[in-house]
């Protein structure tokens, strides 16, 4: 296990290429689209309620790179699926004319598809992890749908973040996951 | 939930006990109060069954036993099922608590007891413990009043409700229970306005609610494009701002959805056949609207566009257009066809009608022009509106041969002038012109010689070998062919000024009006020709030609300007040369001069100056100088001081002034104002000759006079002699007395002076006299050593200038001698030495004073010895040579003062002098 550890870390670094930057960019233009949708909703900052919807093996110290990277993949094509599921939902319910929202929220999922793609080549050995959603939409009403967009978004948020610190933490692999963890909490907390 | 039911219950005891020992029991209970519930409509309705008509009704939030009605209702029981129904709207929606509800009877003052409390629970009973919010998704009307509630979860503290991000103010419902009401409800946005329900940390829960507008569609229309379907459409109206999906206006045609409009994709919905009444509904969660139309098919014909239009058989004047019909039914629609023709000057329509009109002939088109037609269509019958428009479809015409120019001679001179023609409009030339070719021939001969000319020459010179007519011809030519010629015969050269009357021409309006004599009759109509006046060289000519019926024209301000005079001419045209009829000069409007007099010059005559100038040059005169206008400038302002009328004239004498500097400013001026103006400047100064002249001539006057006065005191220098120089009669001396025995003792006269003059040599050039205190003229004769008499002060006066200006010889040429130091002046008076007069003569002042003299003491003693009757005037003769040095001296202190103070007084002889020069002192005094 160690030994594989190894070795995928170093593949890593030879083969991590755009992915860094694309999700460190990711994150951003998720944060962007969280607020855009706050704003039209007149929601308040404060996040809503509950946890991610998305839920993955906890990342622990001892997993290599690529591991963490594999389950995070798995976190990321949930966090995809999700907001499919979302511009579907809001494309029934509403008749919208494009504007900044809609645009960042195609930006968002255009990006999310192509760091999938990037990262899927990271992926140690064919390893897949499957990754979880704990709750779908609950409830018949509007403002439920509203809410549980918000929580969409925040995992895109959160799991971006996550991914993010990852792949950018390739060549200093001791620093703490547990900490790192904490810190996109945090973020998506805000 | 049972503890409350059981507290409500106990309530409901109490009161029926209380009014039972009131004993209002006589009125039955009402019995089997039921309660049913509408939430989404918010409605509560109670049964019950009771004989009463009239009833009392509680509501209570149950939990806190709020009461949120008490009303007295009216209510008769259904015949058939023997029950009472009442409904109820409550504000706040019914699952936001539990609602009590008891009903009492009324008779008249008396009412029953209350019935037992029944109750619809809320959503905030201890069984539901999730945070909740009511109502959820409503839809509401703009405007209305909504009532929310937030039912926070257990164990969960509330903080507050936000409306659109808005923090709301929250009253307390139940336990868990918080309720807000917004008034006048706003338009929603896209997905509706969120009503949120906030926990200190987190967002609790929350609804959307809707506010929008019911369907505001009007103006349903219906047609046929294709004389079988139907096709109707409306407009819009109102937006209802309904963006959910499922809850956005539905519409239906005749009982049938229209599906276009159901998308949103148009506001139209088509019917396979035509019927004569066309119903549409539009609704939404809010409320619908119903349209309607009638109209029979042949009244709502809207034609579709024309295809495939072509233009065919294009011709210099004409062309053909066809086009092509989709809908064969057109074939038989007798229709009205509208085509737009549009070239780079115009635009024009043309209407065409015919059955299935598919082709038109367009005439009346210009050659070599391009223009783009469109066509639209419309049912003849019953029309309704235009069909579709074609896109536009480009013709360009063939060329044609151009028209004749327009063609004048203008002769500069008895034997050369020009061939002039006005170059052809894009209408006359009919394509682009090649070049103009100039004919011209003798009248007597048949020879003609043709010149070819480039399409931008618009004149060609001639010149007159002979007196014989000269005919031009002038042709256009262009691709097409040349023109029919314009021909012109050479007019005769009439300068201006000739004998032909030149009139005075005043515009209109930047124009000229024209009329001649009507008895005057071209054939060939008129020719009026205009060019500036007195332009040197090729003259920018312009002419209009005027039909033979007219005598009257106006020239246009097009081809003129202001300020500008022309010449204007009117030839008439016949057979022969062009004749000329009239002639003016004009301004279409006068303007001031732009120039000022040139050469304006001042020339002084004496105390006049004439002023002469040039006139203004024709250019710049602007107008017909009316006179001129003679100003003098003065540093504040120009004074007028002669208006010449007279436009000749050029010169004006301005008089009467006095010597001094002068500056004049001259303007013509013509009907619109003066010019800037001329200044000249003079400085009138005195005539040098003249004064010459003067002087000469008043010192001849003065030389005459003098050779008179000189011949007549020559002719009676008798009397003279004797009027201002009588006989002094010479001293009686026995004896010689002439040497001396011995020394004189001289004492000095009672009379004579002895004038001791203190004051420096300053004092002989005073002039006035120095006046004598009275005591001192008293003592005159006591002390006759410091003080002189008054007489001889007067002396100084009558001596006179000659005094003044030399004092040196005044002294010299006095008989007076000073004795005294440096300081001090003794002036002797009466005693009179022939020596001393002049030159090495005696000059008792020039004589240093230092000290006791001889001579000066011999000649005191001389004095001295004379005193007793010693006159030494008697020596004195006129015609001895020494008298002759004193001739000179006549009125001089010397001689006069002699002969007054030393004469008695008494003396009959010198009566005459003493009187004479006793009057002068006298007049003096």
């Amino acid at each position: 296990m160690a030994g594989r550890a190894s070795r995928g870390r170093h593949w890593l670094r030879g083969h991590a290429g755009s992915s860094p930057a694309l999700a460190r960019l990711l994150h951003e233009e998720c944060i962007q689209l969280l607020e855009l949708y706050r704003k039209r909703e007149s929601l308040p900052s404060s996040p809503v309620a509950g946890d991610y919807l998305v839920s993955i093996p906890p990342l622990v110290p001892p997993m290599s790179h690529a591991e963490k990277i594999s389950i995070l993949h798995a976190a990321l094509k949930e966090c995809l699926r999700l907001l499919e599921d979302v511009i579907t939902r809001e494309n029934a319910e509403f008749s919208e004319e494009e504007g900044e929202y809609t645009r960042q929220r195609t930006t968002v999922k255009d990006l999310l598809g192509h760091l999938l793609v990037s990262t899927e080549r990271l992926l140690v050995d064919g390893q897949r992890f499957e990754a979880a959603v704990k709750e779908e939409l609950d409830g018949s009403g509007i403002f439920d749908l509203k809410m549980w967009i918000s929580r969409v978004l925040q995992d895109l948020v959160h799991w971006t973040g996550q991914t993010s610190d990852t792949l950018n933490q390739a060549p200093a692999e001791k620093a703490p996951i547990s900490r790192r963890t904490r810190k996109g909490t945090r973020k998506t907390r805000n | 939930m049972e503890v409350y039911l059981t507290l409500a219950l106990l309530m409901s005891r109490g009161v029926v006990l209380a009014l039972g020992h009131d004993g209002l029991v006589d009125v039955p209970v009402p019995s089997g109060l039921t309660l049913q519930s509408n939430k989404s409509a918010q409605t509560l309705t109670l049964t019950w069954e009771s004989d009463s008509s009239q009833f009392d009704i509680e509501i209570f939030h149950t939990e806190l036993m709020n009461v949120v009605i008490n009303e007295t209702v009216e209510s008769k029981a259904d015949p058939t099922a023997g029950q009472h129904v009442w409904t109820w709207h409550s504000g706040l929606p019914l699952e936001c608590t539990s609602h009590s509800v008891h009903i009492r009877a009324r008779y008249q003052q008396t009412v029953s007891q209350w019935s037992p409390l029944q109750t619809i629970p809320g959503s905030d009973v201890p069984e539901q413990f999730l945070s909740k919010m009511y109502p959820q998704d409503k839809v509401v009307h703009v405007g209305n009043n909504m009532t929310f509630c937030c039912i926070v979860g257990e164990k969960i503290n509330f903080d507050r409700i936000l409306y659109h991000g808005k923090e709301m103010n929250a009253t307390r419902v139940s336990r868990r229970t918080y309720a807000v009401t917004v008034v006048n409800l706003t338009v929603s946005e896209v997905t509706g306005t969120n009503v949120i329900c906030c926990s200190k940390s987190h967002t609790l829960t929350g609804a959307v609610v809707f506010v929008a507008y019911p369907p505001g569609d009007e103006d349903l229309v219906c047609e046929t494009r294709d004389l079988t379907s139907a096709v109707c459409s409306w407009k819009k109206g109102r937006a209802t701002q309904m963006r959910k999906t499922h809850q956005r206006t539905k519409y239906s045609l005749n009982g049938r959805d229209c599906l276009q409009a159901n998308k949103g994709e148009m506001l139209s919905c088509t019917w396979t056949s035509w019927e004569q009444n066309w119903t549409l509904v539009a609704q939404n969660p809010l409320g619908r609207v119903q349209l309607t139309d009638s109209a029979s098919l042949a009244d709502r014909v809207h034609l579709l566009v024309p295809v495939d239009v072509t233009a065919v058989e294009v011709e210099a004047w004409s062309s053909t257009l066809k086009w092509r019909w989709s809908v064969a039914a057109y074939k038989k629609l007798d229709m009205i066809c509208q085509l737009k023709l549009n070239s780079r000057e115009l635009t024009v329509t043309r209407n065409f009608s015919g059955t299935g009109l598919s082709s038109v002939l367009l005439d009346g088109l210009w050659p070599d022009v391009g223009y783009s037609v469109s066509v639209r269509c419309g049912s003849l019958h019953g029309f309704w509106k235009w069909g579709d428009e074609s896109a536009p479809y480009r013709i360009h015409t063939k060329m044609w041969r151009p028209d004749p120019p327009d063609v004048w001679i203008w002769m500069d001179s008895e034997t050369s002038g020009w061939v002039l023609w006005k170059p052809l409009s894009v209408s006359e030339s009919h394509g682009a012109l090649d070049g103009f070719e100039v004919s011209q021939s003798d009248a007597d001969s048949d020879r003609w010689s043709t010149v070819s000319l480039s399409h931008n020459n618009f004149k060609f010179p001639i010149t007159l070998t002979n007196n014989s007519d000269i005919n031009v011809t002038v042709a256009a030519r262009n691709p097409a062919g040349l023109s029919q010629p314009s021909a012109l015969t050479v007019p005769a050269y009439r300068a201006v000024g000739s004998q032909l009357k030149v009139s005075e021409l005043t515009g209109t309006n930047g124009g000229f009006d024209l009329s001649w004599r009507s008895d005057v009759h071209g054939r060939g109509g008129f020719v009026v020709e205009w060019i500036p006046t007195g332009c040197a060289g090729l003259c920018a000519v312009k002419w209009l030609k005027v039909p033979e019926s007219n005598s009257s024209v106006r020239v246009g301000p097009e081809s003129l300007e202001a300020g500008v005079r022309y010449t204007v001419s009117v030839y008439s045209l016949s057979a022969g040369a062009p004749v000329l009829l009239e002639r003016w000069n004009g301004y279409t409007q006068e303007l001031p001069p732009s120039e000022s007099v040139v050469k304006l010059s001042p020339v002084q005559i004496s105390s006049d100056v004439l002023l002469s100038w040039k006139a203004v040059p024709m250019k710049q005169q602007r107008g017909f100088i009316r006179g001129y206008s003679i100003y003098l400038a003065t540093a504040a302002r120009l004074e007028l001081l002669a208006n010449v009328s007279d436009p000749d004239m050029s010169s004006y004498r301005v008089t009467g002034l006095s010597l001094g500097s002068y500056k004049f400013v001259v303007k013509a001026y013509n009907s619109a104002g003066e010019d800037s103006g001329s200044t000249v400047a003079i400085k009138l100064e005195i005539n040098m000759d003249m004064m010459v002249v003067g002087i000469l001539v008043s010192l001849g006057s003065m030389f005459f006079c003098l050779i008179l006065i000189s011949i007549f005191c020559y002719k009676r220098r008798e009397w003279v002699k004797k009027a201002f120089y009588p006989e002094i009669p010479g001293p009686k001396v026995s004896g010689d007395w002439c040497s001396p025995q011995g020394p004189l003792d001289v004492k000095a006269s009672p009379h004579s002076l002895v004038h001791i003059v203190e004051s420096p040599e300053w004092e002989f050039s005073k002039k006035g006299l120095v006046p004598v205190p009275e005591e001192e003229e008293e003592n005159i004769g006591v002390d006759t050593d410091s003080d002189e008499p008054a007489l001889l002060k007067y002396y100084n006066q009558v001596v006179g200038e000659d005094s003044r200006s030399n004092p040196l010889s005044d002294s010299s040429g006095s008989s007076t001698f000073s004795v005294d130091s440096g300081r001090t002046d003794i002036t002797y008076t009466g005693i009179q030495s022939p020596t001393s007069s002049h030159g090495g003569g005696y000059r008792p002042q020039m004589q240093p004073v230092s000290g006791p003299d001889e001579s000066n003491v011999g000649f005191e003693s001389d004095f001295q010895e004379e005193s007793s009757g010693y006159k030494p005037q008697c020596s004195w003769q006129l015609d001895s040579p020494e008298a002759e040095n004193f001739r000179g001296s006549v009125g001089s202190p010397t001689s006069v003062t002699s002969s007054q103070f030393l004469l008695p007084e008494s003396s009959e002889e010198n009566r005459p002098a003493h009187g004479w020069f006793h009057s002068i002192l006298s007049r003096k005094s």
